[in-house]
């Protein structure tokens, strides 16, 4: 009798191997794009995997935190690849996030019924942004200290909670001690507890529904006609995992040949140096908001930029109820060329914000 | 009656005008131009000579916004609207007397009248020193100034006459990055400066400004914004500006550069050197020192006195010796860096290593220092602590390396790994598809 038998006898698997049994991938040309979600679960499992590790060394205090870093790159074994894993896997995973997120878009997977799979996604990239900007203080060097001051001076330009969030964030006027206290909090408790929740929502959500399969790959079928499966257990899920340990190589890689920077320790009374500016996810934001004139109409440039951004990003959200051609199955080519412009802006300005003085 | 009225009236104007005790808080409340005839009608003359002053004295002027007016340097009746009795050198009161426009030794006096007076200073000035003019009697200008030549700096030449601002204000003629523009306005000036000697009888020189601009202090004075960085008076004082004597140039130096003068005085040199620091760094066009100054070749500075093919020259084998042990320690240290550069590039934390490469830096800064006592023997101990500081950095760099080593090593066989199962589970994955199709194809037959 094996462990799966000793199982079913006291819990009664029946639905599960049912489950199993009968859970199919659609095939055809774009299932690729399949399998970005998948990796971005992949590395969301790494983040939490390396951020316990390092949390049995990190000392969440102005004092302590980057001296607690350093010791963990220097002394502890296996510190500095647990480390550089942990800061590249956060790199990937809204670099693959976002990926996802247009490959959805392109293919208009966010039509009815899968509206609410689409939301908990978006909020999800929300939350990785969240936990992004939370995680890049945590080390308390130079960079990320005045990155953080750039970041929370924006969000202080909120119009009629500006100041409110500014302090709501930095737990002060300024960025101190308490803002990385904040942060760590953020960052180690209420966004993992947010995103486990919204994560299990998403992944619900999918297997409830199944794939979605593109509007063209839909309409070229021969009416009656269906589209090949291929079983979830073992075909895709091992196609996931022969995906997964490719993202493993590429992250043992970048951890060994390009290990992430510690920097110098911040110094609140210090100059900022030149060249400060948000991780790369953020760039195309902060080079926007540069460009911003001071005033426009007479209204502050970037109070009326961040405006903006939450439009923008309420709009994504809103997406599916407001492409209703793609809802009743009929080609939206608006939606595909404003996903186009999104993806050039961001790609173009991020770009122009990296090699910006 | 009416001689007592005139009397009274006097008396009035002689305490809002003149003297310590005269001038109170109400004259600096009092607008200038209100009632003054002298700035009434200067301003309107076509004159520029005439006018400027007012103009100058309207704006920013140190004196007018203490209270102070033409009358109290110029003399005159500014109530008066008459340009004969404004303008009375008669006087009949003495302290009314028209005195027009000072000149030489009348405008050393005029401006001593306040700043001499260490009571009236107090009340505007506390902390402003009062012995100026005793100073300058003491310059070369002043001695010059009482033998008769009028083309020597006074007051004025320096800070101007009216629109006169503090010495603090960075448009001041005489805040520290204008001095030296200042004085070049006459000792850059050939014309000007024609028939000025030395001691030795030779011409005073006019390329004093030139030279000092190529300087290391010109660059910290200007360009790195270090107002503390020496300029003229620095060296040759302000207001009792002279050159520094023979034998006493290492003491001015070594206002500054207090630990170099301590090692130069207890040097071999420091009886011979009659210019002490001068002999080999200059004077006015001090630039950076480097190592190369460090020789009895033709690129050092020891030359002229030292033959560096002369082996029997102990000066010249003492340089040798010197340089020999500095640029080894340096090349040491730069040797480290690299390697520890390169170390970090590869993320390895060698923090404490940069830290105590740091520490030999400062070996080689302090043998530096050293060097100015000119004895090797002094330098040994010091170059000796740096060497040993490289060594141990050397040392942490290698377990540095050997850790760089391991995790290349890691990574390769974990990449070996992963392909490995990569491609089996690829196989694997494809034997499943096989095995589907064929599942499925009888059945799609029957």
């Amino acid at each position: 009798m094996n462990v799966i038998d000793w199982v079913d006898q006291r819990l009664d698997l029946t639905e599960v191997r049912h489950f199993v049994a009968e859970k199919g991938v659609p095939v055809h040309a774009q299932k690729i794009w399949y399998y970005l979600g998948g990796m971005t679960l992949f590395l969301f499992g790494v983040q939490v995997f390396t951020g316990i590790l390092l949390l049995l060394y990190y000392r969440p205090s102005a004092a302590e935190a980057y001296e607690s870093v350093q010791f963990i790159v220097t002394q502890v074994q296996f510190g500095w690849l647990i480390r550089n894993v942990h800061s590249w896997s956060a790199n990937l995973l809204i670099g693959l996030a976002f990926a996802h997120l247009f490959s959805v878009f392109f293919l208009k997977s966010y039509r009815k019924p899968r509206e609410l799979t689409w939301v908990s996604g978006m909020l999800l990239l929300f939350l990785m942004l969240g936990f992004g900007f939370s995680g890049y203080l945590l080390p308390w060097n130079e960079l990320s200290f005045f990155a953080t001051k750039v970041g929370t001076g924006i969000a202080g330009a909120v119009p009629l909670i500006g100041h409110f969030s500014l302090r709501l964030l930095r737990g002060g006027d300024d960025v101190t001690g308490a803002t990385l206290s904040r942060f760590y909090g953020l960052h180690v408790a209420i966004l993992p507890a947010i995103a486990t929740a919204l994560v299990a929502l998403h992944l619900l959500l999918v297997q409830r529904q199944g794939m979605s399969v593109p509007p063209g790959v839909e309409k070229a079928l021969k009416p009656g006609a269906r589209l090949p499966q291929m079983p979830f257990f073992p075909n895709y899920i091992l196609r996931d995992v022969l995906a997964w340990y490719v993202v493993i190589a590429v992250l043992a890689a970048l951890a060994a040949f390009y290990p992430w920077e510690l920097g110098t320790k911040a110094d609140p009374f210090a100059v900022v140096p030149p060249g400060i500016r948000p991780e790369w996810y953020f760039l195309a934001m902060f080079h926007t908001l540069k460009l911003v004139p001071s005033h426009v109409l007479g209204i502050e440039g970037e109070r009326l930029g961040v405006v903006a951004f939450a439009v923008a990003a309420l709009f994504l959200v809103l997406v599916p109820f407001l492409d209703r051609r793609a809802s009743r199955g009929e080609s939206s080519r608006l939606f595909t060329v404003l996903a186009a412009g999104g993806l050039i802006y961001l790609v173009t300005f991020t770009i122009i914000g990296h090699y910006a003085k | 009656m009416s001689q007592v009225r005139f009397a009274l009236c006097g008396l009035c104007l002689l305490c809002g005008l003149v003297g310590a005790g005269a001038i109170d808080s109400s004259a600096q409340t009092s607008p200038a131009s209100a009632t003054n005839s002298c700035v009434a009608c200067h301003t309107t003359q076509a004159d520029q000579r005439l006018a400027n002053p007012t103009r100058l004295f309207a704006g920013q002027d140190v004196h007018r916004d203490k209270g102070f007016e033409c009358v109290d340097c110029h003399g005159g009746s500014p109530a008066s609207s008459d340009k004969a009795s404004a303008h009375d050198a008669s006087g009949r009161i003495a302290a009314m007397a028209f005195r027009g426009k000072p000149t030489g030794q009348a405008v050393i006096a005029t401006c001593a009248r306040c700043h001499s007076d260490a009571e009236l200073m107090r009340s505007y000035a506390p902390k402003q020193r009062v012995d100026q003019a005793m100073e300058y009697a003491t310059s070369v200008h002043g001695k010059q100034l009482a033998a008769g030549d009028a083309r020597v700096a006074t007051c004025a030449s320096c800070h101007g006459a009216h629109g006169i601002r503090l010495v603090s204000d960075a448009k001041s003629p005489v805040f520290p990055t204008n001095v030296a523009g200042t004085c070049a306005t006459c000792h850059a000036d050939e014309t000007h400066m024609a028939g000025y000697t030395l001691a030795d009888g030779s011409a005073l020189p006019t390329h004093q400004f030139n030279d000092y601009r190529k300087s290391v202090h010109y660059n910290a004075l200007t360009k790195g914004n270090d107002l503390s960085a020496p300029t003229c008076n620095d060296c040759h004082g302000n207001h009792g500006a002279a050159p520094p004597n023979v034998g006493a140039v290492a003491n001015v130096c070594g206002t500054c550069h207090t630990v170099f003068a301590q090692k130069f005085a207890t040097s071999v040199h420091q009886p011979i050197f009659d210019k002490g620091c001068v002999e080999c760094h200059t004077n006015h066009a001090v630039v950076k020192p480097s190592d190369q100054m460090l020789s009895a070749a033709p690129s050092g500075v020891c030359q002229p006195c030292h033959n560096g093919d002369d082996k029997t020259d102990k000066g010249a084998a003492a340089a040798v010796a010197m340089r020999g042990g500095i640029e080894r320690l340096k090349d040491e240290i730069d040797r480290s860096a690299t390697l520890l550069a390169g170390l970090k590039n590869a993320g390895i934390e060698v923090t404490d290593q940069q830290l105590a490469l740091r520490e030999a830096g400062s070996k080689l800064t302090l043998a530096r220092t050293e060097m100015h006592g000119f004895d090797p023997l002094r330098l040994l101990p010091i170059l000796a602590d740096g060497m040993k500081i490289v060594a141990a950095v050397d040392r942490a760099a290698q377990t540095g390396r050997a850790e760089l080593s391991f995790r290349r090593r890691g990574l390769f066989l974990s990449l070996g790994a992963i392909l490995i199962f990569v491609v089996a589970l690829g196989l694997k994955v494809r034997q499943i598809d096989r095995r589907d199709h064929e599942r499925r194809s009888p059945s799609a037959t029957v």
